[in-house]
């Protein structure tokens, strides 16, 4: 199940929020109606947290986690990491980095079992992520981009990727992930994937500007309903062809 | 993509108010006040400065017209006839041409008036050839009054027009009148499109949206076809005909198989031949409609026929569009807009069919290479054993196994905020969710500034053990200490002589104190008598020469030494010269006088120099521009006679010091109107 909402006016909800399968991180907003959608949807399996980091609400771009653990860039204050450890469980590793590219989520893509890396973070952060995420690394561009956290947004069943990743990248970046993975957009045409987008292994969330097309394809690939990746090439393909071309 | 919207185009005014406006603006906008006492260039430049302007707003407004008003030629060729159809594009065309030769004549009277203003020789003439000029123009104007007011016409039909997208998927309704049209699209769509049950309820065409596939399909309902010449067609008609002819859109034909809308089936199946050049290279369907009153089974054997045919005819369609055989179902469809029976089939129906033709085009063009790779799935090859399994909890299972009604609905922070004042006022309770191993820690404060230092800076895992070494060691100092003080001495040790001997020191030390302060008070310790203590000056040098001498001694010295020192020595009287007696007395004093007399020759010989000499007040130096000093104190003379009078009456010179009135009255009273800041 796909949800579209918004974070107060902006549609790049993934800015704000961070959503894994062991506990999702929100920003702290002006009113209620932000944090409420996650609550409704995921507080009666995994912990919501209303958190800031480094005294900002972009969380989303500046934390990278999977169920495993939780990495936080330097900025992250003293009491800041103390709430975040007191709010989700106790097997979540939760770790503060001294990386210089601090806006962690911009650079690491991960699921629960492998991740993407920009090309040029430290080897010492690089381990870290082994040992913290208990995942797989690999340095890889997205469609040419470094940041790979920006342009693609994967779970343990699937993933979409920069709408101008090639066939043969699309082959290669799923062979390395082991999920299917479609070349999509989300809020109406942005290729800012991990913006619009926030996914885990049972639902996702998705900006409000998401067309019904684009909220199709994130449901059969990321497997939320019945529908499963392949349909993508089978009943939905008249209908992409004819909005894309 | 082009938008059309006919929306925007600027209102036309009719042609009295467009020279009203026009003549208004020049008056307000360009110079109004001359005199007949001007130079005549001036005159000239004044009035044809009126004459271009005109022409220029006259000019601005007539091109927006032109411009504004869309090129038949140049738009859509849907929206081209359209416009044709309902306002005649000859008498469209001719109105706009008008406005321009309208706008090209006023170009040349300007032009033509502005050459003779450059000969008006008096400020008459220049007027009369203003007036002439500007008449002239209005009297154009008027002359289009006509086309202006169809023009007028004409855009607020046109801002009213179904905003019809040519490019987009469509769908479009046709048959004759009253077969069911309207009633289809309120369906299907929330168009909500009156229905009545009489013919060409619909007079033009409506735009209604529907959904099919995640895509957006435009649904246009037109109004109802009689069977006559194209040359016999009304309006209304013509509107059909030409969103059939031009839209490339999935075209569903409606036939009321029952007759009550008055044209049986062989008078329908006559309009479908007749129009039937239309449907070409269209996904065309044949809808029996209101099957609620007579099924199409029901249908007798000669209308069957013609209702075949028809299918027929549409299957060629089908055969000509697509290289594969499709399948007949979707050529002829049966449904009620009263009962819905198969309302929704025949809209799935026509979206389907018009879906694949789009995309059967698009796959041929080149576009679609760019877009290859949005429709390629990724499936991941195996690279090791390694399981990687999705991590779902079991919640979430349970929780999609029920059906939707039995979750209970949660208190959600939403609500809590809305019962508590909203947003802005409420605040959320951020510690609330903590999973802590005792919920009674949930609220318990931790300091994490306290004045000013980050608490978390000064917390030490040993600092009991240290506190109490430091303890350890202070005790060790103060004993210490206290040995150290038994070595101090003590008033009580003394013995009486050394507190006698002791008192006796001290004594004497605060007397000597006491006398030096004494000493201290009177000036540079002069043994001078203060005058409180010599009221009656009674201690003179006299008195004192009277008691040395009586005490034997010689007081002439001690005299001598307090007279020099004496404050009023300096005012004293110039002693006689000893010179005279120096010659008198020296054998005389050849003895015991050689003291003195040393003493004054040391004194004349130390003077180096003699004091000069001081000027008389009356002498008067030259100088300062004068030649000698009398020209001097001719000129003083001069000066003092001058200001003597005014000196007398002590009034005010040239060289007094003077503070100006800051703030006159007259210029910070009163009101002010343009330009009477510095001068009323």
């Amino acid at each position: 199940m796909a949800t579209r909402l918004q974070f107060e006016n902006s549609c790049d909800i993934g800015v704000f929020s961070k959503l894994t399968n062991a506990y999702c991180l929100v920003g702290i907003g002006g009113s209620e109606n932000f944090y409420s959608t996650f609550e409704a949807e995921l507080a009666d399996v995994i912990p919501v947290v209303k958190t800031s980091i480094g005294g900002t609400r972009i969380i989303g771009r500046l934390c990278a986690g999977n169920k495993n653990g939780l990495l936080l860039p330097h900025t992250t204050t003293d009491q800041e990491l103390q709430h975040i450890r007191d709010s989700i469980p106790d097997q979540v590793v939760v770790q503060r980095i001294e990386e210089r590219l601090s806006a962690l989520g911009n650079c690491i893509a991960c699921n629960d079992h492998v991740a993407l890396t920009h090309t040029d973070l430290d080897k010492e952060t690089e381990e870290l992520i082994a040992d913290v995420l208990g995942v797989e690394v690999f340095r890889q561009t997205v469609a040419g981009n470094i940041l790979v956290g920006s342009y693609c947004a994967f779970s343990n069943r699937g993933g979409l990727v920069h709408p101008h990743t090639s066939v043969e990248d699309l082959d290669e970046l799923s062979t390395l992930l082991q999920v299917p993975l479609v070349a999509g957009t989300v809020n109406r045409g942005s290729e800012v994937i991990a913006a619009g987008l926030t996914v885990n292994d049972w639902t996702a969330f998705c900006g409000s500007d998401t067309t019904a097309t684009e909220l199709s394809v994130i449901e059969s690939v990321f497997k939320l309903r019945e529908a499963q990746p392949t349909a993508i090439v089978d009943e939905m393909r008249k209908s992409l062809i004819d909005s894309y071309v | 993509m082009v938008q059309y919207n006919f929306k925007k185009i600027t209102v036309v005014p009719t042609g009295k108010d467009f020279i009203d406006i026009i003549l208004s603006r020049t008056q307000r906008q360009t110079p109004t006040v001359v005199h007949k006492g001007y130079a005549i260039s001036r005159l000239r430049q004044f009035y044809m400065r009126k004459v271009k302007y005109t022409q220029q707003n006259f000019h601005e407004k007539l091109s927006a017209i032109v411009d504004e008003f869309p090129r038949l030629d140049d738009i859509h060729p849907f929206y081209g006839d359209l416009l044709h159809v309902l306002y005649n594009k000859d008498h469209y065309k001719l109105a706009l041409g008008q406005i321009n030769t309208a706008r090209n004549l006023i170009s040349k009277i300007a032009k033509d008036y502005v050459k003779l203003l450059k000969y008006g020789d008096s400020l008459y003439r220049c007027k009369s050839l203003k007036v002439a000029a500007l008449g002239r123009m209005c009297t154009v104007i008027k002359r289009i009054g006509p086309s202006l007011a169809y023009l007028e016409q004409i855009r607020q039909h046109m801002s009213r027009l179904p905003s019809i997208d040519p490019n987009t998927r469509t769908v479009l309704i046709c048959g004759y009148p009253n077969v069911g049209k309207s009633s289809f699209i309120n369906k299907i769509t929330r168009a909500d499109v009156d229905v009545q049950p009489y013919a060409f309820t619909t007079k033009s065409l409506f735009v209604g949206h529907t959904d099919y596939k995640y895509l957006r399909y435009q649904v246009i309902d037109t109004p109802g076809i009689l069977d006559r010449p194209f040359e016999d067609r009304n309006i209304i008609e013509m509107c059909s005909i030409t969103a059939l002819a031009h839209l490339r859109a999935a075209v569903l034909f409606f036939l009321d198989i029952s007759g009550s809308c008055g044209y049986s089936i062989a008078q329908q199946a006559a309009l479908f031949h007749s129009i039937k050049s239309l449907f070409m290279n269209k996904p065309l369907i044949v809808v029996c409609n209101k099957t609620d009153l007579q099924p199409l089974d029901g249908l007798p054997e000669e209308d069957m026929k013609l209702v075949m045919e028809m299918k027929a005819e549409a299957m060629k369609t089908v055969v000509g569009q697509a290289g594969e055989a499709a399948d007949e179902d979707a050529v002829l469809l049966t449904m009620s807009t009263l009962t819905e029976d198969g309302v929704i089939a025949v809209k799935n129906a026509a979206c389907e069919r018009l879906l694949n033709q789009r995309v059967e085009i698009k796959m041929k063009s080149k576009k679609i290479n760019d877009c290859l790779n949005r429709f390629h799935v990724a499936i991941p090859k195996p690279r090791d054993q390694k399981e990687r399994p999705p991590c779902i909890p079991q919640a979430v299972l349970e929780r999609k196994a029920k059906e939707a009604g039995e979750i209970e609905k949660r208190k959600l922070e939403k609500d809590l905020e809305n019962e508590n004042g909203g947003a802005g006022v409420y605040s959320a309770d951020m510690r609330k969710h903590y999973m802590l191993a005792d919920d009674e820690w949930k609220y318990d404060v931790m300091p994490e500034i306290l004045d000013g230092h980050n608490v978390y800076d000064f917390v030490d895992p040993d600092i009991l053990q240290r506190l109490e070494e430091l303890e350890r060691e202070e005790g060790l100092r103060l004993e210490q200490e206290a040995d150290d003080d038994d070595f101090e001495m003590d008033g009580k040790e003394l013995t009486p002589e050394e507190q006698e001997a002791l008192a006796e020191i001290r004594k004497k030390k605060s007397l000597l104190i006491q006398e030096h302060r004494i000493k201290k008070s009177t000036a540079e310790s002069r043994p001078i008598v203060p005058r409180k203590f010599d009221k009656d000056k009674k201690y003179t040098t006299e008195r004192m020469g009277r008691q040395l001498t009586s005490l034997g001694l010689d007081p002439s010295k001690a005299i001598e030494r307090i007279r020099g020192r004496s404050v009023s020595r300096k005012g004293r009287k110039r002693e006689r010269s000893l010179a005279g007696d120096d010659e008198v007395g020296d054998d005389a004093m050849d003895v015991d006088g050689d003291q003195p007399r040393k003493k004054l020759r040391l004194r004349s010989q130390s003077i180096s120099r003699s004091r000069s000499r001081s000027r008389p007040p009356s002498e008067v130096v030259p100088g300062e521009g004068f030649k000698d000093s009398a020209q001097k104190v001719k000129a003083m003379k001069i000066g003092k006679k001058a200001v003597k009078a005014r000196n007398k009456d002590a009034r005010r010179g040239e060289a007094d010091r003077v503070i100006p009135n800051l703030k006159p009255k007259h210029l910070y009273s009163g009101k002010r109107s343009t330009g009477k800041t510095d001068r009323r």
